[in-house]
């Protein structure tokens, strides 16, 4: 275990490099993109490699534990993002603001005991890795539209507004974030689908109002409605922004408050 | 009355448009999210708090559908709502005709159709009584610390064209006969077969299922009525080997070393298989120890609906953001 968790300080200390870059690069104006690009993809790269060890020493994937779901949710949720920041040249300042948020989930687990937990049988399914990468492409896909809200909001308090001068105007950031957004729905969705699917047959009922698939629906319902309201208010970017920090922090709370605080986040479910 | 004609289609028309809102949407949504928290909390609060939006939803679809050419120009849009609606109506029918129980089935015996525990919606009218099944017992692997393990439970079912047909459940492989869907549980254990001989009668066969193990470890007790003159007797179920070791792998299997414990008021009997006892007139026999599993089983007629219709909303929604999106690169 020592040596993988070696390998994960590692990817995380190149994630901070990363993100400490990014940065003072917005706040100085300097790019060092390529820099921040690598070191996310070194990151990445060494994460993968803690994961795979572990994955091998105890014969199951980071599912169980508090500790390999915020490992696995950090590792996905970076990979997002890196493929965002190379695809979408203009959202890369917004590193400035995703790369925090990464830093407290990075802090959190490190803080996290990295025992093993006990695999259920009923993990053991196809339905289990559909569901779960379902998941974390819409939360990476939520993290990215955060990014972008965040450089509207920063912008509206008058913040960095000379480093993020060369970005485009807030509506055209409003456009983008709704895209990344609109692939929050899509994935949302499927996650739900799918997780009814593996619930039939593990548990033997697709749904049973247990507090982390409701909440996963509540925040499905949240989606909908930002959606809803850009279409039918046309609201002003910041107000766009502000439901997307909404819709990420209510995101954020079911994936990793819910399962914590409740007694039976999935009923029957180990 | 040529005013007042003239009138109505106009609060009609008035009455439609305001049903179609998007802002009325999302009002309902916004009402929908409280009753889904009431529901997460309330079980008495799962029907009208939530129907109540959910109708109101989907009348504000249907009024969109029929006032709206800009939604109606949009096909996949409109085959995502839709698919949205068609998912309400399946999920109310299969409200009305669910059915949901519990059994308990010893190794080797017949289901007969009777379940312990039933919960169904008032139009069920499947055909549980003709469902016909057996296990021939049942592995269980545990992991240190009493962690369950995989279930295999080889069962032999009878098909609909009347032929016996094999096959091994358990986990997330349910025993499907019809649409009823047989699932292993986590309740199982320990059975005591018995024949019971009393004078005047044929001999019969009984079989008493002890507490689930190893949940009841320590309470492997059951009751046995002997007949309405009998009265009841206390059964205990006595082994002192340790079937599931905490401190290492283990599998769920019968004791090797047991005796039957039957108490009637003062007198105690010890019974190993094979032995016999007069209790009131009545002679019992322990024939022997076999397991029970406890099933849980579950009908609902629109799963594979809910599946294709759920399938379809999000290939719809998936088709209609690509096609909104691929005219303008996303780094533009």
């Amino acid at each position: 275990m020592e040596a993988e968790l070696q390998v994960l300080w590692a990817a995380i200390v190149a994630y901070v490099l990363s993100g400490v870059i990014a940065i003072f690069g917005v706040a100085l104006g300097r790019h060092r993109e390529r820099i921040v690009l690598g070191l996310i993809v070194l990151g990445l790269t060494l994460q993968t490699v803690s994961l795979g060890m572990r994955w091998s020493r105890i014969g199951h994937g980071p599912f169980i534990t508090l500790f390999e779901i915020l490992n696995s949710n950090v590792w996905s949720l970076m990979l997002v993002f890196a493929i965002a920041y190379w695809r979408i040249p203009k959202l890369r300042p917004s590193a400035a603001v995703v790369m925090p948020v990464m830093f407290v989930l990075m802090g959190w687990l490190m803080l996290a005991h990295p025992g093993e937990g006990h695999f259920p049988p009923t993990y053991r399914t196809p339905w289990l890795y559909i569901h779960i990468g379902m998941a974390k492409v819409f939360l990476g896909a939520t993290l990215v539209a955060l990014g972008i809200a965040g450089i509207v909001l920063l912008r509206r308090f008058g913040v960095g507004i000379r480093r993020f001068a060369n970005l485009p105007d807030d509506s055209r950031l409003d456009e983008l974030a709704y895209r990344f957004m609109a692939l929050a729905l899509v994935f949302d969705t499927l996650m739900l689908i799918t997780g009814a699917i593996w619930a039939q047959d593990a548990w033997g009922r697709y749904w049973a109002w247990d507090p982390l698939e409701t909440w996963s629906f509540i925040t499905w319902l949240l989606l909908a409605f930002a959606i809803h309201m850009r279409l039918t208010f046309r609201p002003h970017p910041v107000r766009n922004a502000w439901m997307i920090v909404a819709v990420f922090v209510l995101a954020f709370l079911t994936f990793f408050g819910v399962p914590f605080v409740s007694e039976s986040a999935h009923k029957g479910a180990v | 009355m040529r005013a007042r004609a003239s009138t109505w289609p106009a609060f009609f028309s008035w009455t439609l448009g305001a049903l179609a809102s998007l802002r009325l949407t999302l009002v309902l949504i916004v009402l929908l999210a409280p009753a889904v928290v009431l529901a997460l909390n309330f079980e008495e609060w799962r029907s009208w708090p939530l129907a109540i939006p959910l109708a109101g939803l989907a009348v504000n679809l249907l009024a969109a559908l029929a006032t709206r050419p800009a939604f109606r120009v949009q096909p996949a849009l409109v085959v995502f709502h839709l698919s949205l609606g068609a998912l309400l109506l399946l999920i109310a029918l299969g409200r009305l005709s669910y059915l949901r129980g519990t059994l308990e089935l010893t190794e080797g015996a017949l289901f007969d159709g009777d379940l312990t525990t039933v919960d169904a919606g008032p139009f069920h009218a499947g055909r549980l009584k003709e469902v016909r099944f057996a296990h021939d017992g049942f592995t269980i692997g545990y992991d240190p610390g009493l962690k369950r393990n995989t279930t295999r439970n080889p069962v032999r079912w009878l098909d609909e064209s009347g032929r016996w047909r094999k096959s091994v459940i358990g986990d997330h492989h349910p025993l499907v006969i019809g649409k009823y869907r047989f699932y292993t549980s986590h309740n199982k254990g320990f059975a005591a077969v018995l024949s019971v001989e009393s004078e005047g009668s044929l001999p019969r066969t009984t079989v008493v299922h002890f507490p689930s193990y190893p949940i009841n470890e320590f309470g492997q007790t059951n009751e046995l009525q002997l007949g309405d003159a009998g009265g009841n007797v206390w059964m205990l179920l006595d082994f002192d080997e340790v079937i599931l070791d905490p401190a290492r792998k283990s599998e769920f299997r019968l004791p090797t070393d047991y005796q039957l414990i039957v108490r009637d008021g003062d007198a105690r009997h010890e019974l190993s298989t094979g032995n016999a006892v007069s209790l009131k007139g009545v002679t019992l026999r322990f024939e022997g120890l076999r397991t029970w599993m406890g099933y849980n089983v579950f009908y609902d007629w629109t799963l594979p609906w809910l599946a294709a219709t759920s399938a379809l909303a999000v290939l719809s929604l998936g088709w209609h953001f690509v096609g909104k999106f691929r005219l303008k690169a996303w780094d533009n």
